[in-house]
């Protein structure tokens, strides 16, 4: 409006007239252009997650398998499934793998020193990925000496003796191996064990639990 | 038929310029770059031109030449890799064996890898120097802002292009080195877990963030880097290159007298001779020191002594150092503030890193100073000197296990060692800059 008035400050009605027009026009083309713009915007939501994508097939296996670390007692029994018997002593500890997908420790304690929960026959297994950054932890293997699950990236120490409740950033509610080093924010969650036919199983209780990385 | 060489090549020109129409815009190109450094007034100065004087001028042309040749290394290392990530844990890929197909099949293929491999390092070096060199002189002050900004992308370019391409063999280092990183943009507050979704493909590596890699590395990224250098590259060679301060004595005498000569051809040819020896240097390099890839990725299994490239140890050693901070202290951050872990080492890192990078980005906006040399900036520099010596002692820092391990020290004294120099190494070398450069403006003045 201001820019037909100055171009036409007498010109009277008509001239004013067609200016207005000539906003409508392009007011319209620049809406359609921008409503063009705003259409194909709508084609970056292909970068989302797909629901169902990754999702795992069929019967999961929740028997704990042997995992890859080399040098270890359990190196050459790797991907094999975990025996009850093998853990024979207070202490003997390995890094296993459960459901296929969850890494974890599974260590034989002294029971009369564990608080905050109970083992079965003396077993007691924890999720394994550091809830720092997600590098895996171990047992013996950098700290022989201690009985501690450490993580190697960045020095979180897990006391597997010290059981605490915690919460995941999803909300859920778990009992864990309290932190008492480095910089994890939380504790390792328990992966409940149970023994069938002399063989070491996870239960899966919640596994919303032991989804914090990804 | 007896036409000389000139000629024909002359007619070609003749034929396309009638087509193109390009004579007129070569010719306005070459009157604004010798508008911009006048030859006539140069000829004076000639003895004092660009070469030998002022090494430090050379770091962006190195910068620019070694892009040019991660370009080209780059290009036939595409045409041998395969980038995927399917199979088990543990076992060698496709992308892993295709890497180790370039090293020990594919005819100068480990030469080629080598080049791309050094090329980076060098690269990253050669942006450092280029970055902090401008730091002090402060060309932004004098109608370079743009350049400076456009400089800051392309270094967070840089940094991108080696974060990616360090995945690509999916060997163990890189793939820890990456799990690392994403778990770390994951943290960030609020957005990290979107962002990992979308620029990764999930919220942990998979295939598909292979893929994803794979893509801005050779796809993406490089139409970015077109743009952002290009601009870069265009600015100095309109604005002419910013002069030494030595240069500013004559500017007084009401006479526009430039140190150096014209970009062409007495700028450009000293930046070729560098090239070359660049080229040389990779070249030697690429040839005596290839590195293999390492054991093919396991995500159940991280390897001992897990370390960054040498040029994001100082990001790794700060998460470290933050974390060893809130020990001494027996400061437990809380679980959330306003719904995330706000102070929990990681989010701190990752604000001071964000802080640092924002406030290279704004240094135009920020420093209002008139005084453009660094040796009348007592401040200025002292927080420069502060921040190489930051940077580098947190370089240190994140060696922490490697270092304790090799001289037999215990982790918590040796933390406590780098911990102590990380705080006080920068500041011991920051305030002499300060107080000796105070004293020099103070006695300029009177």
């Amino acid at each position: 409006m201001s820019m037909s008035e100055k171009d036409a400050p007498e010109s009277g009605k008509k001239a004013r007239h067609s200016a207005s027009r000539r906003q409508f026009i392009q007011m319209m083309v620049a809406l359609g252009f921008l409503g063009t713009i705003a259409s194909f915007l709508s084609l970056l939501t292909s970068l989302l997650p797909s629901s169902g994508g990754g999702q795992q097939q069929g019967e999961v296996d929740n028997t704990f398998r042997y995992g890859p670390e080399k040098g270890t007692w359990y190196a050459d029994k790797s991907g094999s499934e975990v025996k009850v018997e093998d853990f024979d002593q207070i202490g003997k500890g390995a890094g296993v793998l459960w459901r296929g997908s969850i890494p974890a420790i599974l260590i034989r304690i002294d029971e009369s020193k564990l608080r905050g929960a109970t083992a079965n026959s003396g077993l007691i297994a924890f999720s394994s990925a550091c809830t720092h950054l997600c590098c895996i932890a171990t047992w013996h293997l950098d700290r022989p000496n201690e009985a501690v699950l450490f993580c190697r990236c960045h020095d979180g120490i897990f006391d597997p003796y010290d059981i605490v409740k915690d919460i995941m950033p999803n909300g859920v509610e778990y009992r864990g191996a309290r932190v008492i080093g480095g910089p994890p924010p939380r504790a390792a969650p328990i992966i409940p064990v149970e023994i069938r036919d002399g063989k070491v199983t996870g239960v899966p209780s919640n596994l919303e639990t032991y989804a914090y990385c990804g | 038929m007896n036409d000389s060489l000139t000629t024909r090549a002359k007619r070609i020109y003749e034929w396309l310029d009638k087509r193109l129409l390009i004579s007129p815009l070569i010719a306005k190109t070459q009157r604004t770059i010798n508008f911009a450094l006048p030859s006539t007034l140069t000829r004076q100065n000639r003895s004092r031109v660009f070469w030998f004087i002022y090494p430090y001028y050379y770091a962006g042309a190195i910068t620019a030449f070694l892009a040019i040749l991660q370009g080209i290394t780059g290009l036939l290392l595409a045409f041998n890799y395969v980038p995927s990530a399917v199979g088990d844990p543990g076992t060698p890929t496709q992308a892993y064996l295709s890497v180790q197909n370039i090293m020990r099949s594919v005819p100068l293929g480990a030469l080629i890898r080598g080049m791309h491999q050094w090329g980076a390092n060098l690269l990253v070096a050669a942006v450092a120097v280029h970055a902090f060199w401008a730091f002090f002189r402060s060309p932004y002050r004098v109608g370079r802002e743009l350049t400076w900004f456009l400089g800051v992308f392309s270094l967070g370019l840089a940094l991108a292009y080696s974060f990616s391409g360090y995945l690509l063999p999916w060997d163990q280092l890189g793939y820890w080195a990456a799990t690392i990183s994403i778990q770390i943009m994951r943290a960030i507050p609020l957005l990290g877990n979107s962002l990992a979704q979308i620029l990764l493909g999930g919220t942990g590596l998979s295939a598909t963030t292979l893929t994803r890699i794979y893509f801005y590395h050779v796809s993406l990224l490089p139409v970015v880097a077109l743009v952002l250098v290009g601009a870069h590259m265009l600015l100095v060679i309109l604005q002419g290159v910013s002069e030494p301060e030595e240069a500013w004595k004559t500017k007084s005498e009401k006479q526009v007298a430039p140190l150096f000569g014209p970009f062409f051809p007495q700028q450009i040819a000293p930046v070729l001779i560098v090239s070359l020896v660049t080229l040389g240097i990779v070249l030697l390099l690429s040839a005596y020191a290839v590195q293999f890839p390492g054991d093919p990725a396991n995500k159940f299994l991280t390897p001992r002594f897990i370390v960054p490239e040498w040029y994001f140890l100082w990001a790794y050693g700060l998460l470290k150092w933050v974390g060893w901070i809130y020990d001494i202290v027996h400061f437990a951050p809380p679980a959330a503030v306003f719904g995330v872990d706000l102070l929990s080492a990681k989010v701190v890192g990752i604000l001071v890193a964000a802080v640092l990078f924002l406030v290279l980005l704004l240094l135009p906006i920020i420093d209002r100073g008139k005084e453009v040399r660094a040796l009348r900036r007592p401040l200025k520099t002292a927080i420069g000197v502060w921040a190489i010596g930051f940077l580098a002692t947190l370089t240190l820092y994140a060696l922490n296990e490697i270092l304790s391990a090799d001289l037999s020290i215990p982790v918590d004294t040796m933390n406590l060692i780098l911990g102590s120099i990380v705080i006080a190494v920068p500041l011991i070398a920051a305030a002499p800059v300060y107080l000796v450069l105070r004293q020099h403006v103070a006695k300029g003045v009177s």
